[in-house]
């Protein structure tokens, strides 16, 4: 009974919030929209009066009403989005900037920026506003304000010829991809399996594309958008998919900008919702998926809010970017610059600072161990048993053998992988552990191939001696073995050698590792140079070893 | 299986064999340099000392340099400014190898001059034969940095085909295109060393 009392009591009180709110003007029931907020704020900047223009601390919105202009960095080269012909830029951002500055009720000053200066120059007060190609991550935040929502989004795009049939993640394991160094998406087709072929230059690909070095290039879709206008380019490749999304934002200086940043808040809403952007887009004849989806947003009644702008449901959160660092980055970091001080060499050690980076290591060092390894003992085994049936007496076996050693000579390493591989996937599903077998055993069989076939030759030498009259001992082949141990460690350091070409297909060793981790890294030159310390010192380790074995071997013959 | 073996004559066949002539160009610029810098340490290591001593440490970490990671060593850690052409990375990686084949062979051949035995001297020739037709092979690692050599052409017309019969067909062609030279060529060295025999016989029995 009392429960009913209460819940009663509560239902007279919701009916009267109900009604005394229905009986209030629609203006005061409403949220602020963001037109108000907007002429409001832009009202109180032009009423600041010339005090304020002079004041130290005015804020940059301010500044930029009394001086009748806003300074906007622009980039000179990116084809659709900002591109410079003498003294005019045109392009989508060029536009944008017009569009916010006709808003704001200035002009625009242009400045010249690129992907290095754009922050320094906003930094040093010599513009008020970047809209260059800027992607919104983590790692920026702590430098710039960035304006919300976003004016536009790039996604990296995996482009092809049209008659490949790829549709997705499950057709990318082991196929090469052609991709610019530094690229942030790089690493997440490495972690889908794809072989990275690595360019500095982004210009190059479509060339390279054309001309078949690259069969699958992945890039910004920014940078193949103007790309795909031509037609001879267009009739022959396509977007296969695109992956890892990147918000692009306008971005003004953390300090001294809060109402300016409010108002391309404002501004920017206001563009999305009445299809400003859409329409400036379409004009330039760039992607305009994105803005779609942002003009529904930006419509709907939950984000039509003077505060949509900071509505985590409205806007998009920046990429994270951030490289979680080692425990050790720090000593690191000193000891690079203590090595540079003392040498004058500017050392760096990406793979050393990061979390991913030195996981990638650890295990590409644990592969290239267990790589080395399964590739001697593969060959000595491969040697064994193609020596084995090459000494056959049984004739089919005998020729089966030999055509399998000049099927294997004839083919270079790298086809034999290649080989292997297609064969291995045909079985299996691509992982790592699959790409390391196919390797060992594609290297085992190419060195062992021929291994063995000294191992017969031997054995045939010791077979002719035998019909002179000489005594062989009771175990020919141990015998054989023993006088060809000169080949077979040959072949055995020859397979050694050869483990760093299993990257070509995907087997993730040191040095497919390395090329991973300077794909989103620098420092490349001190990283390749220490791959290469690292292999030519384990080659020279497994000589030893090698050679400890021959005398082995040729000891093994004596005894027979 | 007849659409397929047309479509790789017509289209396959000539990329594959502008892909092995650039294989050939790059094992030619390599053994050349190869000889070059190989005969130097022979000589070296035949005078003995320090520098015999400087240059056999040399020959022991051209051995031991996996060809692979010196192509991506010469491609990631030289200057910007000392920047390349894919075909010479590849060439310029294979040195190593065909320098300490060459130091190595040559060596016993000087040695051999110098001990009266020309025939035994003049195995040099087979021998560098042999390492340039091994450098053809190892040129194929230029796959990877998107030189395009024959592997190349192979891997790109592979790409286009989505059955794994029609794909290993293509490679089995690639296999025979890269076996025939290699065989005629091994072919050719076995008759070069015999007529050197004979000839280096003759000659010793006419004096």
């Amino acid at each position: 009974m009392t429960h009913w009392r209460r819940f009663a009591a509560a239902a007279r009180v919701a009916l009267a919030i109900v009604v005394m709110g229905a009986c209030l003007p629609a203006w005061a029931r409403e949220p602020l929209s963001p037109d108000a907020a907007l002429a409001h704020l832009l009202e109180a900047a032009r009423n600041a009066g010339p005090e304020a223009c002079a004041a130290p601390d005015a804020d940059r919105l301010v500044r930029i009403v009394c001086t009748g202009h806003i300074r906007v960095g622009l980039r000179d080269y990116y084809p659709l989005f900002s591109m410079r012909v003498g003294s005019i830029r045109k392009g989508y951002e060029v536009d944008v900037a017009e569009a916010l500055a006709a808003r704001l009720g200035v002009a625009v000053e242009q400045t010249r920026v690129n992907a290095a200066s754009r922050i320094p120059l906003l930094a040093e007060d010599r513009i008020d506003l970047i809209i260059a190609t800027m992607g919104h991550n983590t790692q920026r935040d702590s430098q710039v304000r960035f304006i919300r929502p976003h004016y536009y989004r790039s996604e990296t795009i995996l482009v092809g010829p049209r008659n490949l049939a790829i549709s997705g993640w499950n057709d990318i394991p082991g196929r090469t991809v052609c991709v610019t160094i530094g690229n942030g998406s790089n690493a997440n087709l490495v972690s889908r399996g794809a072989r990275l072929l690595l360019f500095d230059e982004a210009g190059v690909l479509p060339e390279r594309l054309k001309d078949g070095t690259c069969t699958l290039a992945a890039q910004d879709d920014s940078f193949f958008a103007e790309i795909f206008t031509h037609p001879d380019f267009a009739d022959r490749f396509e977007k296969k998919f695109g992956f890892a999304q990147v918000p692009w934002g306008m971005a003004v200086q953390k300090t001294g900008s809060d109402k300016l940043a409010r108002a391309l808040d404002l501004i920017s809403q206001i563009f999305h919702r009445d299809g400003v952007f859409l329409e400036l887009a379409r004009r330039h004849r760039i992607a305009t998926g994105f803005l779609e989806e942002q003009q529904k947003v930006w419509r709907s009644p939950a984000c039509n809010t003077a505060n949509g702008s900071t509505d985590p449901h409205c806007i998009l959160p920046a990429l994270n970017a951030r490289l979680e660092p080692t425990s050790f980055a720090g000593a690191v970091a000193s000891f690079e610059d203590w090595f540079s001080a003392a040498t004058g060499i500017d050392l760096s050690l990406p793979m050393l600072t990061t979390v991913p980076a030195w996981s990638l290591l650890l295990s590409g060092i644990g592969n290239t161990l267990i790589l080395i390894g399964g590739a001697l003992l593969a060959t000595l085994l491969f040697a064994l048993g193609i020596g084995a049936a090459l000494s056959s007496p049984v004739p089919p076996l005998r020729w089966l053998a030999k055509g399998i050693v000049v099927l294997l000579q004839s083919s270079p390493i790298v086809l034999t992988l290649v080989v292997a591989s297609a064969i291995a996937h045909a079985l299996f599903p691509f992982s790592a552990t699959v790409a390391i077998g196919t390797a060992i055993a594609a290297l085992g069989l190419a060195n062992g191939s021929n291994a063995g076939q000294a191992i017969a030759e031997a054995e045939m030498t010791l077979q002719l001696e035998r019909a002179a009259g000489a005594q062989v001992g009771r175990a020919p082949f141990v015998r054989a073995v023993g006088r060809s141990a000169t080949q077979i460690v040959a072949f055995l350091i020859n397979a050694a050698k050869g483990t760093p070409i299993a990257s070509f297909i995907g087997a993730p060793e040191l040095l497919s590792a390395l090329t991973d981790i300077t794909s989103f890294s620098s420092g490349r030159a001190t990283t390749y140079t220490l791959l290469l310390i690292f292999y030519t010192l384990v080659v020279m380790l497994v000589v030893s070893v090698c050679r400890r074995l021959q005398v082995l071997l040729e000891s093994g013959r004596a005894a027979t | 299986m007849i659409a397929l073996v047309e479509r790789l004559w017509s289209g396959f066949m000539p990329s594959l064999l502008a892909g092995m002539a650039v294989n050939f160009e790059i094992a030619g610029i390599a053994i050349a340099l190869g000889l070059a810098l190989g005969f130097l340490m022979a000589v070296a290591r035949l005078r003995g000392g320090m520098t015999g001593t400087a240059a056999a440490s040399a020959i022991t970490l051209m051995r031991a340099a996996p060809t692979f990671v010196v192509m991506f060593f010469l491609l990631n850690a030289l200057p910007r400014d000392a920047s390349m052409s894919g075909v010479m990375t590849v060439a310029l990686s294979l040195v190593p190898y065909s320098a300490a084949f060459v130091a190595d062979a040559g060596l016993d051949a000087l040695r051999h001059l110098r001990g009266g035995s020309a025939l035994a001297a003049l195995q040099f020739l087979p021998n560098v034969m042999r390492a340039f037709f091994v450098l053809v092979m190892s040129s194929s690692a230029g796959a990877a940095i998107g030189v395009g050599e024959g592997i190349t052409a192979i891997l790109h017309e592979a790409e286009q085909l989505p059955a794994l019969g029609d794909r290993l067909i293509l490679f089995a062609i690639g296999v025979v295109a890269f076996g025939v030279p290699l065989q005629l060529g091994f072919l050719l060295l076995r008759l070069l060393q015999r007529r050197l025999g004979a000839f280096l016989t003759l000659g010793r029995a006419h004096s």
